[in-house]
């Protein structure tokens, strides 16, 4: 079972420099945990407590895994992974945990 | 040195205006630092102080871009009260989460200042590892 991962250029000093890697998993969790196999320190980058990082957002061809069933997200032979970070910033004058938090009720 | 015609710079600046008083954001697309090609995007946590794009539409845009041949030279957001120079929000935001690795190392951070609302102030900036760089827009 071969599942294509494109690995964004922040994390390819984890990968040897490969832009594309393939492993085998059959969720996304188990997907973390292939990467971290082969490549130590991948699955740190992308997730905390087992959850997928905030601002980084992960696409099964191309479904956002967030929509779908999040780390639960089944793979299949065949799929194309895209690790893709978020784009965000702001002036910051009033950015602070708070005004996240408002924003997000 | 990033380049691109005035009437892309104007279009950046409608999208901005449109948005206020919350910031708004945009991709640009070209090759070897030459802008061709503006998106206009969604900011999909509007504030007067933060941006995010959507999710789905920046991964739709990258996709775009990439079919059409091009890189992703840059994007660009707006300040609507703050001087056009990246915040330490926009510094942290254009890392990896914890870390000093820039997100996308070539591509130019605009940022288009309405502190004076009838003159808008775009600059360009580099955010690389642990330094943000001035990089000239240049408007033949
Ligand atoms: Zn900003």
């Amino acid at each position: 079972m071969s599942i294509k991962v494109r690995i964004p250029t922040p994390l390819q000093k984890l990968s040897n420099g490969k832009a594309e890697v393939e492993c085998s998993a059959k969720n996304i969790t188990e997907l973390l945990d292939a990467l971290e196999k082969d490549y130590p320190g991948m699955k740190e980058r992308l997730s905390e407590g087992g959850k997928v990082r905030r601002f980084i957002n992960i696409y099964v061809n191309e479904e956002d895994i967030r929509f779908v069933n999040k780390e639960e997200t089944a793979l299949k032979d065949g799929d194309s992974i895209s690790i893709v970070p978020a784009i965000a910033g702001g002036c910051g004058l009033l950015w602070n945990a708070e005004s996240e938090n408002r924003r997000k009720r | 040195m990033l380049t691109f015609r005035k009437s892309d710079l104007q279009t950046m600046i409608d999208h901005c205006t449109a948005g206020l008083p919350n910031e708004a954001c945009g991709m640009l697309a070209g090759k070897a630092g030459k802008v061709e090609k503006i998106y206009c995007m969604k900011n999909a946590k509007p504030g007067p102080d933060f941006y995010e794009m959507d999710a789905e539409e920046q991964f739709r845009v990258m996709k775009d871009i990439r079919d059409a041949g091009l890189e992703m030279v840059g994007m660009f957001h707006s300040h609507p009260t703050g001087q056009a120079y990246p915040s330490s929000v926009d510094v942290e935001k254009a890392y990896w989460p914890g870390t000093q690795l820039p997100n996308y190392p070539d591509a130019v951070y605009v940022i288009i200042s309405f502190m004076d609302r009838a003159k808008p102030v775009a600059r360009g900036f580099s955010i690389e590892e642990g330094k943000v760089d001035e990089v000239r827009l240049s408007m033949p």
